[in-house]
């Protein structure tokens, strides 16, 4: 009983930092359907920059989340400025292929500049700790992770939903070309669209980094997952992304209790079987 | 027949300068051993005959049939396992056990196909993907794959036809036959009755719809072919390297290297699948393994990397779409 409590637990942890996750991908889907294949990168150099910090400077990994989220938010505009827009007048192929090569560039960027090997943040307040809630006892790194990304989830989704900014990004989703005609800056909505999709995922990076391994070649499986739970959730769909990020969190976490080895393949079985009924997401339209 | 016959020497709008082309390529192949004593240079030819083939089969789905394919390492598994597995438990002379593989990459594509051509794009290219993974990842699990730990096939003592062990020069012929069969099935297809309903797909699904073409059908069709070609070049891979294991034959990288391979040369023509392996691999051969050696990793895909933004951003023909451009002088 204990040991189930703690299974899902975790996975629903797990859920809202995948949610997180895809939050950015969803949106970035939704303004200008393209699929961004760099978005494990970005995530990556979050954690690239939650290590440095701690390593080289003395800062906390918990104090450098906004310059992991500052990093982020200019990585996505110049990837915006300088490929997406170029990409996006060209077919399907090409679009695809374009986030690929960023995704390629930026993973073995990361590699050159600081080696292949696979590094864990050795210190940090938060580091190795456990808090006990009564009957059972969870890492408090993960908790922390967590609830900033529910706190984050729900300040973006409140960005979208309640302000002017918000409801020009969504207006420019809805139909780009009648956002123009209304005064909208569509280009620059995309740009910050982006910019949101590499901040939230550099902010994920960030607290990731403290319980997981940090690695170049680390951003692949947490793209799949995140393309996972968008899909099972809905493509531009936000409010499917984090019930789906729940979803791809429990799945993960019960399943690698079992079969730690298949663990992510439960995931791409679950996004096919998703696909297979219900090609647009639990929630997409 | 004729027309059959007809169709698989013939180019498309320069048939004479196309014909000097690749007499010419098949000369230079043909005489390579004789000149290069170098076994790296030899090792570099090898491999890219192996990936113009890989190429030349992912061109068929992904160049004619505008379908992003990112899964194609798993069908290049199953023909390099059903070989190596059939070898070592029941001594499968070679020529038997490549249709096996064929075989299983097919019915596996047949079995998930319609499923997956319920979706277009982006949302095709993943689920191409997460199969792929999944498979990966399964083989990495199964025991009677050997896991992690690979496939060794036993080494014979004297050069071997039924088990296709000879010296690096045998292996040379080998992918050359292997590859000009698939180079001409494929001038064959693209103007068969298949390859102009693939590309009438490509192009314009609704009009090739209204015109009486079954689309998924189609696509379907495409879909598995291109997945007994690639079991192809897998069965090769076994009996050329002698080891396999699911990181070696089934990565993503593989898939995502025949893609783009392809990408960079020219998607949907018959000549780019050669030209991207040409451009490539002789890239990663020598200034990758050079820079790897001076402690630089990486370097290799970074310069992937970019090539691949900056073809994607002005060139989305690749190669083939300039020297095309040059050709009509425009």
């Amino acid at each position: 009983m204990e040991l189930a409590t703690q299974i899902i637990t975790y996975g629903v942890l797990m859920g809202f930092v995948f949610a997180f996750i895809a939050l950015g991908l969803s949106l970035i889907f939704g303004v200008m359907n393209i699929v961004n294949f760099a978005h494990g990168e970005f995530l990556m150099v979050g954690m690239y920059v939650a290590l440095l910090t701690s390593t080289y400077l003395p800062l906390d990994p918990l104090v450098s989340l906004p310059i992991a989220a500052a990093i982020g938010f200019v990585l996505g505009v110049f990837s915006y400025r300088f490929l997406i827009t170029h990409i996006l007048r060209g077919p399907m192929v090409a679009q695809l292929f374009g986030t690929f090569g960023l995704m390629l560039f930026l993973r073995y960027l990361v590699m050159f500049i600081f080696g292949p090997d696979v590094r864990t943040l050795s210190h940090g307040v938060l580091v190795g700790k456990n808090i006990s809630l009564g009957w059972i006892s969870l890492d408090a790194s993960k908790v922390m992770a967590a609830g900033l990304c529910l706190l984050l989830f729900a300040f973006v989704y409140w960005m979208i939903y309640r302000t002017k900014l918000g409801r020009a990004l969504r207006a420019t989703s809805l139909d780009a070309e009648a956002a123009r005609y209304m005064g909208i800056d569509t280009e620059r909505m995309n740009g910050f669209a982006w910019g949101i999709g590499g901040a939230t995922v550099g902010i994920a990076g960030g607290l990731l980094a403290h319980f997981y391994y940090i690695t170049p070649t680390i951003g692949m499986l947490f793209v799949l997952i995140a393309f996972a739970t968008v899909a099972l959730g809905g493509f531009g769909s936000i409010s499917g992304a984090f019930l789906a990020g729940i979803i791809v969190g429990l799945i993960q976490g019960v399943g690698g209790h079992y079969l730690s080895e298949l663990k992510f393949t439960f995931i791409y079985i679950a996004y096919f079987l998703t696909v297979v009924f219900r090609p647009r997401g639990l929630f997409g339209w | 027949m004729r027309r059959v016959l007809r169709d698989i020497f013939s180019f498309g709008d320069r048939p004479f300068f196309e014909r000097i082309v690749l007499l010419v390529f098949v000369v230079v192949v043909l005489i390579f051993p004789w000149f290069v004593e170098s076994a790296y240079a030899r090792a570099v030819m090898i491999k890219f005959l192996l990936f113009a083939l890989f190429a030349l089969g992912w061109n068929l789905i992904g160049g004619y049939g505008g379908q992003v394919d990112l899964g194609q390492a798993k069908n290049v598994g199953f023909g390099a396992y059903a070989t190596a597995l059939m070898m070592l438990h029941w001594r499968t002379p070679f020529w038997l056990t490549v249709p096996v593989g064929m075989f299983f990459a097919t019915a596996e594509s047949f079995a998930v196909a319609y499923p997956m051509f319920r979706l277009r794009g982006h949302y095709f290219a993943i689920a191409t993907l997460c199969v792929a993974l999944a498979w990966k990842e399964l083989f990495v699990f199964w025991d009677w794959t050997g896991g992690a730990r690979g496939v060794e096939i036993p080494i014979r003592p004297t050069p071997n036809f039924t088990y296709m062990q000879f010296g690096e020069v045998g292996y040379h012929y080998f992918i050359f036959g292997l590859f000009m069969a698939q180079f001409l099935f494929m001038n064959w297809f693209r103007k068969a009755k298949l390859g102009y309903e693939l590309q009438a797909v490509r192009d314009n699904e609704d009009a090739a719809a209204s015109l009486g073409i079954n689309v998924t059908g189609t696509k379907v069709k495409a879909y598995c072919i291109t997945a007994a070609l690639g079991a192809i070049g897998g069965s090769f891979m076994t009996v050329y390297y002698l080891y396999i294991d699911p990181e070696m034959v089934m990565p993503l990288d593989l898939s995502i290297l025949i893609a783009m391979t392809v990408m960079v040369g020219g998607a949907g023509s018959i000549w780019g699948p050669m030209i991207g392996a040409a451009a490539l691999i002789p890239l990663d051969m020598y200034l990758g393994a050079w820079l790897a050696g001076g402690g630089y990793y990486g370097i290799d895909f970074i310069i992937y990397g970019f090539i691949i933004m900056i073809i994607a951003a002005y060139e989305p023909k690749g190669v083939w779409g300039i020297i095309e451009r040059i050709i009509k002088g425009r």
